[in-house]
């Protein structure tokens, strides 16, 4: 035969929208991060971005919403998809509502995912992750034990993968008692690995048979 | 290469994602003709999250194949009506099972439990007057008919989350299996994994998409060297128009049924 049909151009994609996948990054900006923390918050936003802009996929399939919590929640960055987000510079001061903004991520990411199924959108488990140097402070300790509650909640009920990121010389172990997996370390977060990571097929878990779920993390995070 | 009645390319090929991070392809394809004609044909897609998730991919699709190719040889089925709907949903959740014994064989070889060879699997039988499906977790099965009408045979599954689905390897992978018998005269089908979903069907409303499969279906129609239809198919594959839309692993099998186009 001497015609060869060229496969690539011949054939047309259906035109679904990607699937989405919400992610929360809820910064500390109080005057505790004042300083070297929060340069390296700003730097860490810069590899977040570069991480995922590496990633074609990756970078239209996350959808990036900014919220920083000081003596006021503020919401930054409403979701933008991860090629049009830009990092903000932010600066410190103030005390820190650190529950207030718990429930505030939370509560943006279950309005996100109402909006996907209202516009048959396919979502994945949505992130949520916490920079910060570990230390509410200013809020009545119950604030902050309900926002710890209701991130367990979540968690075992699969809604969000809720991570706390500690800054240099970061409270870690107070870190560890407001979120159920272990803390990470900012410095040296690959969110890319991150991404294709939380995105590997898995079971399709019935809410009662969370035990089925099986997870392989990649090297690296091993205690996640 | 001698043309049979039906004319078979299949490729697996590892996902940009995968590349990245060191994992290898976890999806696996087999088929095979029968001397009465009649096609079998699997494609397994192993869960990122299981650590033996290529060994549960690859035994999965071998052993469906084998089993449904030994009870049709058994019971010498050619063609309807000897395939008639009750006995071919029968014989394809038999086969389900057989292939499911299998992973669990090959889980206990490995000394691992059988979760971690998780894998979907798609099996197809075709003939002259019709073609069935099996199917637990996402990817599908479509076919074109004589008159060149494409249809979906089988439907992605999925949790709430677009990366969840249902494994060979749950407990109740009989019960969410599902099993079509279509009757008609298939000219030409294809099976994939779910890495090429998002390109290759409709979503709303549900339906194959006719201008992924039209040309494909006419490729493998004409296709007469095998090895080079073979090569094309996987570079279409790892093309950088697909790889920029989808970062999974990806299986793509084709048949053609009949004379060459």
């Amino acid at each position: 035969m001497s015609t060869k049909p060229n496969l690539e151009q011949s054939v047309e994609f259906a035109e679904n929208p990607e699937p989405r996948c919400p992610c929360v990054l809820l910064l500390d900006t109080s005057g505790s991060m004042q300083g070297p923390p929060v340069a390296a918050l700003n730097e860490g936003l810069r590899v977040f971005k570069n991480d995922l802009s590496k990633d074609p996929v990756a970078s239209r399939r996350v959808e990036v919403a900014v919220v920083t919590f000081d003596s006021a929640v503020n919401v930054v960055q409403d979701f933008v998809t991860a090629d049009q987000f830009q990092p903000p510079s932010l600066t410190a001061q103030g005390v820190t509502y650190m529950g207030e903004a718990i429930q505030k991520a939370l509560d943006m990411v279950q309005a996100r995912k109402e909006q996907y199924k209202a516009s048959g959108i396919a979502y994945y488990r949505p992130w949520v992750f916490m920079i910060t140097d570990g230390e509410p402070q200013g809020e009545p300790e119950d604030v902050v034990v309900r926002a710890a509650q209701r991130i367990k909640n979540d968690e075992s009920l699969k809604h969000v993968s809720f991570f706390a990121v500690g800054v240099e010389n970061a409270n870690m172990e107070r870190l560890s008692t407001i979120a159920v997996k272990t803390p990470l370390k900012l410095a040296g977060l690959n969110f890319a690995e991150l991404f294709v990571w939380l995105s590997a097929s898995m079971h399709a878990v019935s809410k009662s048979k969370v035990s089925d779920q099986v997870a392989l993390p990649p090297p690296g995070w091993a205690n996640v | 290469m001698p043309i049979g009645p039906w004319r078979v390319l299949g490729a697996s090929v590892q996902g940009t994602s995968h590349q990245q991070s060191g994992q290898p392809c976890q999806d696996a394809h087999s088929w095979r003709v029968l001397p009465s004609g009649i096609l079998v044909a699997a494609v397994a897609d192993g869960a990122g999250s299981a650590p033996l998730s290529e060994i549960g991919a690859r035994t999965a699709a071998d052993a469906a194949v084998q089993a449904a190719s030994l009870s049709i040889t058994a019971l010498s089925i050619t063609a309807l009506p000897k395939f008639e709907e009750q006995q071919g949903k029968k014989l394809l959740s038999s086969a389900l099972e057989a292939a499911r014994a299998t992973v669990e064989q090959a889980a206990a070889k490995e000394n691992h439990p059988v979760a971690d060879l998780a894998s979907t699997l798609i099996l197809v039988v075709a003939g002259p007057d019709f073609a069935a499906a099996a199917q637990v977790g996402d990817g599908a099965a479509v076919i074109e008919d004589n008159q060149e009408q494409i249809l979906a045979l089988t439907k992605p599954q999925r949790g709430e989350f677009v990366n969840e689905t249902n494994f060979l390897t749950s407990a109740e992978y009989l019960s969410c299996a599902q099993i079509i018998v279509w009757q008609g005269h298939p000219q030409s089908l294809a099976l994939f994994s779910d890495g090429l979903q998002l390109l290759a069907l409709d979503m709303q409303p549900y339906q194959a998409h006719i201008p992924f499969f039209s040309p494909l279906f006419r490729f493998v129609k004409s296709s007469t060297d095998e090895a080079e239809a073979q090569e094309q198919l996987t570079s279409f594959l790892r093309s950088p128009r697909i790889t920029g839309r989808a970062d999974d692993d990806l299986t793509l099998l084709l048949a053609a049924c009949g004379k060459l186009a």
